[in-house]
């Protein structure tokens, strides 16, 4: 078009271009008309049955769950209330309520039947049709009649209707249905105006293309950016406890938040909120040394995590994989050198510029700022370099901050500045500790490694590895190499008089008794002191590691405590209910990649962006496995899925014999469904209490596939990052498009 | 050209040809419902106007003699089909280009283009009724008892049964040897054979030359013709002979032992053949050879020969087409959009193996969004009875008009073909009340509408209030006619405001949007469906051309078409307890039909059952029984009967007009209600009258023609009773009594 033309609007265009192709005459449409040039017509009424215009998709989801009978098929619904006020009184077909029999001839009357509906509708709230009961979704202009009219298509296909539009002096090119759908497709603005407003929406409508594009594998599934733990809710999988070193920054930042708010009630220890509350119950209640070590600890752990996913579902607690630092800390162990352990940066010590802001204004109670001006440079410099410290003395040695402690009532406590500077810290990272001290407790053991935590697993029976019951108790070797742990953690404190001649010092001037157990200045981290080792928020990276390390020995042993009628108090729960970390709704992982794949179009390929997973993860993990997620089953056609790794451009005709990349072929089974309409319907969410019903047989499933070896070839061959790719087979061997509907694709990484 | 063969079908799938007396006058079979035939030459090149339409033939009697009437021929086309999307095909030429199957005895087939230069058609006509087993109502339709009588069942011995069946042989024509006749051997009418094999010999049956009154030596004959280069098949069927190797009389009005008629059908297969030019190579030169070769019509045809259509124009109450259709939407996924499995697409319902017509007949069901049209599936529903008023007295005692088209009668188009439009829907309760009074297909022996009503009033009569497939014995009773299932649903559709008036949406462009058969069909669907549209689709007691085993899906290959059985030279089949006596050929409908096996089921002499269908008094005392006996045991019981319930009035007229606006006379006058007026009719068939139409609209009439009144005398008008004369009343009785 000319820049000098006056820039009509589409739906201006629209209406030239029915007016153009229906000519002189218009034929009744059923008392519409020329129906296209009352947009509220156009837009809301139906052409015998035919809706000309879909409903907008979010109207329609609307009505599935709550509709009343056939209200589902949107088509078959009067468009307006003024249409459906006539014959069609009530719900499911009630209609005798709309015959005024009183007013009939006897004869009549007498023939006044309820007239029998040919088919009854689809009343029941479901989850949806899914992809086998509905087809996959379409765009909106393909759901409406005006254009599978002009198209031809059925039922304007001649087999009901004629094509549109009837009587029309011209049939419609492709240019010009596809000017009308894409003003459907943009929500059909009526002006100008409201075609720029809704410009921005229309990559909402490109979506839908490239919801195709991704089915065929044209487009890559991109690395879902929710939290672990979304995406597996999402899809009703497990709880994912991941190793610390894979969560996001978001799900480290739900986490923290979590615990901060966790230490605001820290003055109501009773509190079930309060972070105290938990730490307190190892205090009073904590099981060592013989066989409810692994499984009391496993429900303090689920109840404790149940109550951080009150503050926030997407929080599951990390462990802390120690053998993943075994190499880093071979120095750090058996020596005199304090606090250099290296624990997860996720728990160290550092400054943010708001922590800084912070600590700038903070006044000492002569109302002097309590940082010089060195201190606040060198500070700066730790913020803009966002250095990670092993302890809070690390940190303040590299401000050029002095530790000070100072004499109150005899008890050595942090001097105000210290104290503000550690409020400061532990709030920018609630996970640091300022009674840790990680590293050397002078002569030790060994720091674990992976080869010692398999000779761990190797045991098989579960009172070498897990400890004795009650009557014949004595420790499991899981909880020895978890004792040393909690003492590597803690560590010694060098700023205690038993442990610095310098330190000896200042007590001696500050008229102090070193007290082991002081609050502020203990002789060893708390970690180290099972009466208060809750306390350090690392514990539960630490017993979540233990957990782990007990959940993979269930995998490959069946030996259980002896007692497993005891109750695990406080809990009325019993070791028993301890079994099985699935029932509790939780597993382990390494790192999770999910990709969200859309059910609503039937999948031809999945290819899959790299999953961009740490070296780390690529480099250690034990086993690798693709999950397929919420594979749809109602109604569906058998079809193989072929999965390759960092095979972008596999296809049909890839080879699997031989191939690297090949991983597995599975074979879907589903069978027709019987029933009413609706029937093969997704199942509802299971939302009640006390729905104890089994699993829903049209409920989707999942294939879980080991992708151990192929990963361990793709890397071994060179790759860096890992991509997966599906490949849809027909059972006859041809591509099909509407047999495999899916909601993602995850590749699991385990220790 | 495409890399396929052609498909190549013969159209109409199931052709009609109807019995005449005349010695060569015959006319074409109509293509459309509710027309007049189609004027022809004497080879059945049809007559046309200058706009290329049919000339109609108004005339069916010879001009110069009443007791004469002409033949209906059937005439069969072949048609080529490009590949499996081409649903219409079109008729092929002499020299036409196809792309052929060539196979010879000693090549492998390959495919070839070439020229038509002619078809070789053959048909095997055969009339089998006295070799089966009696007609006795519904009993038979789902197999035959061991004790089920056979008619002449005196002839037990295999042969002689055969002997029973009129078996002529199969005759094949084409262009060149264009004329047979399906008659005797040595006989006069085989003496205009010309056929192609006609001195190859058959061990032919034909019943003894003595049978009285009239001896039968002929089933019909066949001619080709070309016409604008078409090469077409015409059939001619018997001459309406009838008779007995006995004294002749009527004891039944459907099983009579020693009767032989002239009725058939029979299967009609084609061979096209072609030349093309074949290349071989001798070393590098190129040899080109003028070869001729043969190849099957894939699709064959059969064709039915019926006795006279008295009223070509009026529509009977259900039509073979529609009868046939129903089942063919239902069974065979003929129509998916109206019958079959979500969505009702036809990618979506192509069942092929019967496997996947198990499941599909398992899942399919009735496509609540579809939207019947009005003119097409509806008004001939609503209009039909209206025209019965011309051959029969609706009310005798009422007088009433309970079919008015006219404004403000219940069966006005123009109020019940109004959808509803804008959510006004001005009409629903008249649609309502209609669809209510229509008979279901639960309430085959349901008189009236159940339900509520006030007392002091009448029930309304449910429609159609027509004779049924059993009002007679007490075995498997259907007292009454209801419409096919698939035309109540469009009903139901129609009730609830489902439907669309095709002259509303696409009248402009469709002047003939009231009368969609208002062209001649130019496909062969079209053909095939239009010429079953003159035959009666209903009651099948036993039925008019053809009987209840069309409602067998079991007789056809696909939608429309007859499975052919294979069958040697005059073995065809016998019935079975006969057939194992010394393992002869027994009926397996599951390998398809032979020749005569569509119109067995036919009353024999077919005179007798066709004077007898006028009406009926059904007994509808008790749903169940047709035949009850309280006397036998002081039963008390009050007995009802449904008075004068008209079996097929458009296929056997009872009171028709005299003339254009003339007065209401017996249309049999002259022809006594009883046995010995059966008897006549055997004779008088030939000199009953006609009737045609005159006008449009509601103001259409019909009124009678070339009534032989020198043979049967003046025709008599109700009411009047003169002695001697019929009153065209006549109760079928149940034929094991």
């Amino acid at each position: 078009m000319s820049g000098k033309k006056k820039k009509i609007s589409q739906y201006e265009q629209v209406k030239k271009i029915l007016n153009t192709l229906q000519g002189k005459t218009v034929p009744s449409y059923q008392g519409l008309h020329a129906f296209w040039l009352d947009p509220e017509t156009f837009i809301t009424a139906s052409l015998y049955g035919q809706r000309l215009i879909a409903p907008k998709e979010d109207s329609d989801s609307g009505q599935t769950s709550h509709g009343c009978c056939g209200s589902k098929d949107s088509s078959s619904v009067p468009a307006t209330t003024k249409q459906s006020t006539k014959n069609s009184g009530g719900c499911c077909g009630s209609e005798e309520s709309s015959t005024d029999a009183a007013s009939l001839e006897p004869a009549v009357s007498a023939v006044q039947q309820p007239p029998t509906t040919t088919s009854i509708g689809d009343c029941w709230p479901s989850g949806g049709s899914g992809g086998g009961g509905g087809g996959p979704t379409q765009k909106r202009s393909d759901q409406s009649a005006i254009i599978t009219g002009l198209k031809g298509h059925y039922p304007f296909d001649g087999s009901i209707f004629p094509k549109l539009l009837w009587d029309a002096a011209a049939v419609a090119s492709a240019d010009q249905i596809q000017i009308i759908a894409n003003w459907i497709d943009a929500d059909c603005p009526l002006t100008l105006e409201e075609e720029q407003k809704r410009a921005a929406k229309v990559t909402e409508v490109s979506t839908n293309n490239s919801r195709l594009a991704l089915a065929n594998g044209e487009l890559l599934h991109q690395v879902s950016k929710n939290k672990t733990n979304q995406d597996h809710r999402d899809n009703k999988g497990l709880t994912i406890r991941k190793e610390v070193s894979s969560l996001t920054p978001e799900e480290l930042g739900t986490f923290r938040e979590a615990l901060n708010c966790m230490f605001q009630y820290t003055d109501y220890w009773q509190d079930e909120r309060s972070f105290d509350y938990w730490a307190r119950i190892h205090t009073d209640s904590c099981q060592h040394g013989w066989e409810q070590f692994t499984t009391w600890h496993r429900l303090y752990l689920y109840f404790f995590e149940q109550k951080l996913q009150d503050y926030n579902q997407d929080i599951a607690l990390p462990y802390w994989s120690w053998t993943d630092y075994a190499d880093q800390n071979k120095n750090t162990f058996n020596n005199k050198e304090y606090d250099l352990g290296v624990l997860p940066k996720a728990y160290g010590c550092y400054l943010t510029q708001k922590g800084l802001d912070k600590l700038k204004d903070k006044k000492t109670s002569e109302g002097k700022s309590i940082l010089n001006k060195k201190e606040i440079s060198s500070l700066e410099k730790i913020v803009k370099n966002g250095t990670i410290y092993n302890s809070g003395l690390r940190f303040l040695k590299a401000a050029g901050i002095p530790y000070e402690i100072i004499n109150v009532n005899n008890v050595a406590v942090w001097s105000d500045k210290i104290k503000a500077i550690y409020d400061i810290l532990k709030e920018t990272n609630p996970l640091w500790f300022p009674n840790r001290w990680p590293g050397s407790m002078g002569p030790l053991s060994q720091y674990p490694t992976k080869e010692d935590i398999n000779l761990l697993l190797s045991l098989d029976n579960f009172g070498d590895f897990g400890g004795g019951p009650s009557y014949d108790h004595h420790y499991g070797s899981l909880e020895k190499v978890h004792n040393g742990m909690h003492n590597f953690s803690g560590g010694t404190n060098p700023t205690y008089p038993d442990n610095s001649d310098e330190w000896k010092k200042i007590y001696k001037n500050l008229k102090l008794t070193p007290d082991p157990q002081s609050k502020e200045n203990p002789i060893y981290g708390w970690m180290t002191d099972n009466r208060i080792t809750a306390f350090d928020p690392l514990f539960w990276a630490h017993h979540s590691n233990v957990d782990r390390i007990w959940a993979r020995w269930q995998e490959l042993h069946t030996g259980t405590p002896q007692e497993m009628n005891a109750v695990l108090a406080p809990w009325s729960m019993t070791v028993q209910d301890t079994m099985s970390i699935q029932k509790l709704g939780y597993t382990y992982m390494k790192d999770s990649v999910f990709y969200d794949v859309s059910s609503k179009v039937g999948l031809v390929k999945f290819n899959s962006a790299p999953t961009q997973v740490s070296t780390n993860t690529l480099d250690t993990h034990r086993k690798a496995e693709i999950k397929i997620h919420r594979v749809q089953r109602g109604n569906l056609q058998n079809a193989h899925i072929r999965v390759f790794l960092n095979a972008p451009e596999a296809s049909i005709d890839t080879p699997t014999k031989g191939n690297d990349h090949f991983v597995e072929e599975i074979t879907t089974f589903h069978g027709s469904c019987y029933g009413g309409p609706g029937h093969c319907n997704l199942p509802l969410d299971k939302t009640r209490q006390f729905d104890q019903r089994q699993l829903h047989h049209h409920e989707p499933r999942n294939y879980k596939i080991n992708a151990t070896d192929a990963v361990q070839r793709i890397l071994n061959n060179g790759a860096k990052d890992i991509t997966i790719q599906l490949i849809i087979i027909g059972i006859d061997g041809n591509q099909i498009d509407n047999a495999v509907y899916i909601d993602g694709v995850s590749l699991n990484f385990m220790d | 050209m495409d890399n396929t063969y052609t498909t190549f079908k013969i159209h109409p799938s199931i052709g009609i040809a109807r019995l005449g007396n005349t010695d060569d006058d015959f006319y074409l079979t109509p293509e459309q419902p509710g027309t007049l035939p189609i004027a022809c030459d004497e080879m059945g090149r049809e007559q046309k106007d200058k706009k290329g339409n049919p000339i109609r033939v108004s005339s069916f009697k010879d001009d110069n003699d009443l007791s004469k009437i002409k033949k209906q021929a059937a005439r069969f086309r072949v048609f080529a089909y490009k590949n499996e999307e081409d649903t219409e095909g079109e008729e092929i030429k002499i020299g036409g280009t196809y792309n052929f199957i060539y196979q010879t005895a000693v090549t492998a087939p390959r495919m070839v283009e070439g020229k038509v230069t002619d078809i070789d058609w053959t048909v095997h006509l055969a009339n089998k009724k006295a070799s089966w087993y009696e007609f006795q109502e519904t009993d038979g339709q789902e197999g035959y008892a061991p004790s089920h009588p056979l008619r002449n069942p005196e002839v037990t011995q295999p042969d002689l049964r055969r002997q029973l069946i009129i078996d002529p042989g199969p005759l094949t024509v084409n262009l060149k040897n264009n004329k047979g006749a399906f008659a005797k051997f040595g006989s006069e009418s085989k003496k205009m054979d010309a056929s192609k094999h006609k001195k190859v010999s058959y061990p032919q049956t034909f019943p003894p030359s003595d049978i009285q009154p009239n001896s039968i030596e002929t089933l019909g004959s066949l001619m080709v013709n070309e016409q604008e280069k078409n090469i077409r098949l015409i059939v001619l069927g018997g001459n309406g002979n009838s008779g007995s190797t006995n004294t002749p009389v009527i004891e039944s009005f459907v099983n009579n032992d020693g009767w032989f008629d002239d009725i058939s059908d029979g299967p009609v297969t084609a061979k096209i053949e072609y030349t093309f030019t074949d290349i071989t190579y001798d070393g590098d030169k190129e040899i080109k050879t003028k070869t001729s070769g043969t190849m099957d019509v894939q699709v064959p045809a059969w064709v039915v020969v019926g006795y006279p259509r008295y009223v070509p124009e009026m529509e009977d109450m259900i039509t073979m087409d529609e009868k046939m259709y129903d089942l063919f939407v239902r069974k065979m996924a003929y129509d998916p959009q109206v019958f079959g499995v979500p969505p009702f697409t036809q990618e979506n319902n192509s069942p092929k193996t019967q496997e996947e017509f198990d499941i599909w007949r398992n899942e399919a069901h009735y496509n609540p969004d579809y939207y019947p049209k009005f003119y097409k599936e509806l008004w001939p529903q609503l209009r039909r009875p209206d025209d019965f008023k011309y051959t029969f007295v609706f009310d005798f005692f009422g007088g009433g008009d309970p079919h008015n088209r006219g404004t403000g009668g219940n069966l006005n188009y123009e109020t019940l073909s109004i959808p509803p439009k804008n959510g006004e829907d001005p009409y629903y309760r008249l649609r309502q009340f209609v669809l209510g009074i229509m008979r279901q297909t639960n309430q085959l022996n349901d008189y009236e509408v159940e339900g509520n009503y006030n007392s002091t009033s009448n029930k309304p009569r449910l429609m159609p209030m027509l004779c049924g497939n059993n009002p007679l014995s007490n075995t498997a009773p259907e007292k009454f006619l209801s419409m096919t299932e698939t035309q109540l649903f469009f009903l139901k559709q129609w009730a609830n405001g489902k439907f669309v008036n095709e002259c509303d949406e696409w009248g402009e462009s469709n002047k003939n949007c009231t009368n969609p058969w208002a062209n001649p069909p130019t496909t062969g669907v079209g053909i095939n469906r239009g010429v079953l549209s003159n035959v009666l689709g209903g009651a099948f007691c036993p039925g008019g051309e053809l009987s209840w085993i069309v409602d067998n899906p079991a007789i056809y290959s696909e939608p429309y078409r007859i499975k052919h059985a294979t069958y040697i030279a005059g073995g065809l089949s016998i019935p079975q307890p006969i057939a194992n006596t010394d393992g002869s050929a027994a009926p397996n409908l599951a390998e398809g039909l032979e020749p005569g096996d569509l119109t067995k089921y036919i009353g024999i002499p077919w005179q007798a059952d066709f004077h007898e269908c006028t009406f009926q008094n059904i007994n509808i005392t008790y749903e169940k029984w047709n035949n009850i006996y309280p006397e036998s045991i002081g039963d008390p019981v009050e007995q009802q009967i449904a008075y004068n319930i008209p079996w097929w009035p458009a296929h056997r007229p009872i009171v028709v007009p005299e003339s254009l606006n003339g007065s209401q006379v017996y249309w049999a006058s002259g022809i006594p209600n009883n046995k010995a007026g059966d008897l006549q009719m055997v004779q008088a068939w030939k000199d009953l009258g006609f009737l045609i139409a005159d006008g449009t609209g509601i103001t259409r009439q019909f009124y009678q023609v070339e009534r032989n009144n020198d043979a049967l005398g003046d025709p008599v008008k109700p009411g009047d009773r003169v002695l001697g004369q019929s009153f065209g009343e006549s109760n079928k009785e149940n034929n094991k009594n």
